[in-house]
């Protein structure tokens, strides 16, 4: 029988950046494939710095971080993540389908399926109506459904999502989540990050909790409350942060 | 759940990189009246100005009548810019916006993203000179006496452009700093280049100081592919461009690969 490798699997990831900040020291994190993982912290604590690295879009300053089996930052591991940045990043001179498509183009997809995949998507997100506006153009809900939905282009068998649901209204968050929790049934694996405690705890199946670039804890939500001695993961959360 | 081939084709290996090239192509033509249309314009206004209502009064330059004189420079003076400008803008608006997060995470090589958006720089400032020159000809006879160092020449400029503007895109901390490099300090040493006269109508000094202006180099090699003649050996005007090229190429592939100016 063999055994699939880690989604995600961080070893010694050390990040100072070049002001002499260290975000990260010797940092071990291992996120099984297909499991629903979330990483809590308050701000400054070193998510955005973890996912980042992981993604490569910053340098690590020391540690191995592989994916499926690969180095992070072989092309065949790079084709595998789908990451949904916490800040808006979209391209000021595509429209809405021109964003999802140019982004599976990047990922390697064909014309032919990349227009597939761009009006599946469009459809899914109701993304559709502003197919040919410009990103600048859109209203923060459809932004925010633009980056997740071009998070998924690629069809990634790992997401990360950094606060995907920062500054959307209620009824937003509800269809993320439910799209979200669908898609972990298909078999994707989620990394997510979020400062909504009850996101966490209704989402996830495991959360570690983070301060000041070191893992402090992780394990289920019920599992953390029990480890605190806490009613709720607000409580085990304060208590965390404060021990 | 995509499923991933083991073994790619060529085609399949190269698409992300043909991806981006298209999306800087796009990003030409959605303004083409500012990437395109402007600068052809503006360069035919000092055509028409300096050339053809000036010309008759100024005496010919080596055989050459004035209004044919100064096209040659004045193509490459566009280009010079076009070029720098698209990949400066391009790769600053990408960081700037951060969508660039988005190309570094993609399955594509550095020296591919690297080339990828210099590419848009040598696409828009070789469609600028043909234009230029297109509409050149519909007012003075400017001869090419010598394509195939032309062909050359032109080659050479606009790679040497295209990597020089990638590299000052991946300096700019802000759109000023873009504009600094074009206004202050490309377009000062492009018309003191040589441009619109013989170096050797100069008095000794500065004849002595044209010489350490970098762009003199670059007009001398276009204006030899066009008229056949320039102010110094063609050759040695063609190998300091080259080399300056390189060194444009080298500064631009280095920044990408070790991710320094790129990613924190």
């Amino acid at each position: 029988m063999s055994i699939s490798p880690p989604a995600l699997d961080i070893r010694g990831l050390t990040k100072t950046y070049d002001d002499g900040f260290e975000a990260l020291k010797d940092f071990d994190l291992r996120v099984e494939d297909g499991s629903f993982f979330g990483l809590l912290g308050p701000n400054g604590a070193g998510k955005t710095t973890l996912i980042s690295a992981v993604c490569n879009i910053i340098r690590v300053t020391g540690g191995s971080i592989s994916l499926f089996g690969h180095d992070h930052q072989t092309l065949h591991a790079r084709r595998m993540v789908g990451f949904s940045e916490q800040d808006v990043n979209l391209d000021r001179f595509l429209t809405v389908k021109e964003t999802l498509i140019y982004h599976g183009g990047y990922f390697g997809l064909s014309r032919a399926d990349a227009h597939r995949r761009a009006n599946e998507l469009m459809d899914i997100f109701d993304l559709a109506p502003k197919a040919d506006t410009r990103a600048p153009k859109l209203s923060g809900g459809m932004r925010r459904r633009l980056l997740f939905a071009r998070s998924l282009m690629h069809e990634p068998r790992l997401v990360i999502l950094d606060e995907p649901t920062a500054g959307v209204d209620i009824e937003l968050r509800a269809e993320l989540w439910e799209y979200i929790r669908r898609l972990h049934g298909a078999g994707t694996t989620i990394l997510l990050t979020t400062h909504y405690l009850e996101e966490a705890e209704e989402l996830c199946d495991e959360i570690a909790l983070i301060r000041a670039g070191k893992l402090i804890a992780r394990d289920s939500a019920q599992g953390l409350r029990d480890k605190y001695d806490a009613a709720n993961l607000t409580d085990v959360y304060l208590k965390a942060m404060a021990a | 759940m995509s499923v991933l081939p083991t073994k790619q084709t060529f085609g399949e290996r190269s698409r992300p990189f043909r991806w981006l090239l298209e999306r800087e192509l796009l990003r030409i033509y959605k303004l083409w009246t500012q990437t395109i249309i402007a600068p052809v314009v503006s360069s035919f206004l000092f055509i028409l100005v300096f050339g053809l209502s000036l010309g008759d009064r100024i005496k010919a330059i080596d055989g050459v009548t004035y209004d044919v004189y100064i096209v040659p420079g004045l193509i490459a003076m566009a280009m010079v810019q076009s070029s720098f400008s698209n990949s400066s803008t391009s790769v600053f608006q990408a960081r700037f916006d951060r969508y660039i997060h988005d190309i570094l995470a993609a399955p594509m090589r550095t020296w591919e993203i690297n080339l990828g958006m210099a590419l848009g720089g040598v696409l828009r400032g070789l469609t600028i000179g043909i234009l230029l020159l297109l509409a050149s000809l519909f007012v003075v006879d400017v001869p090419v006496r010598e394509p195939g160092f032309l062909i050359l020449a032109v080659l050479v400029l606009l790679v040497m452009f295209s990597f020089f503007g990638v590299v000052v895109g991946l300096y700019a901390e802000s759109f000023d700093h873009h504009q600094f490099v074009n206004n202050i300090i490309l377009l000062p040493l492009t018309f003191l280049g040589g441009v619109f006269y013989s170096v050797n109508s100069l008095s000794p000094i500065w004849e002595a100081v044209t010489h350490a202006n970098p762009i003199f180099y670059l007009v001398q090699t276009v204006r030899y592919g066009f008229l056949g003649r320039s102010d110094v050996d063609p050759w040695l005007a063609l190998g300091v461009t080259t080399v300056m090229a390189i060194v444009a190429l080298v500064w631009s592939s280095y920044l990408f690969a070790t991710g320094k100016r790129l990613k924190a």
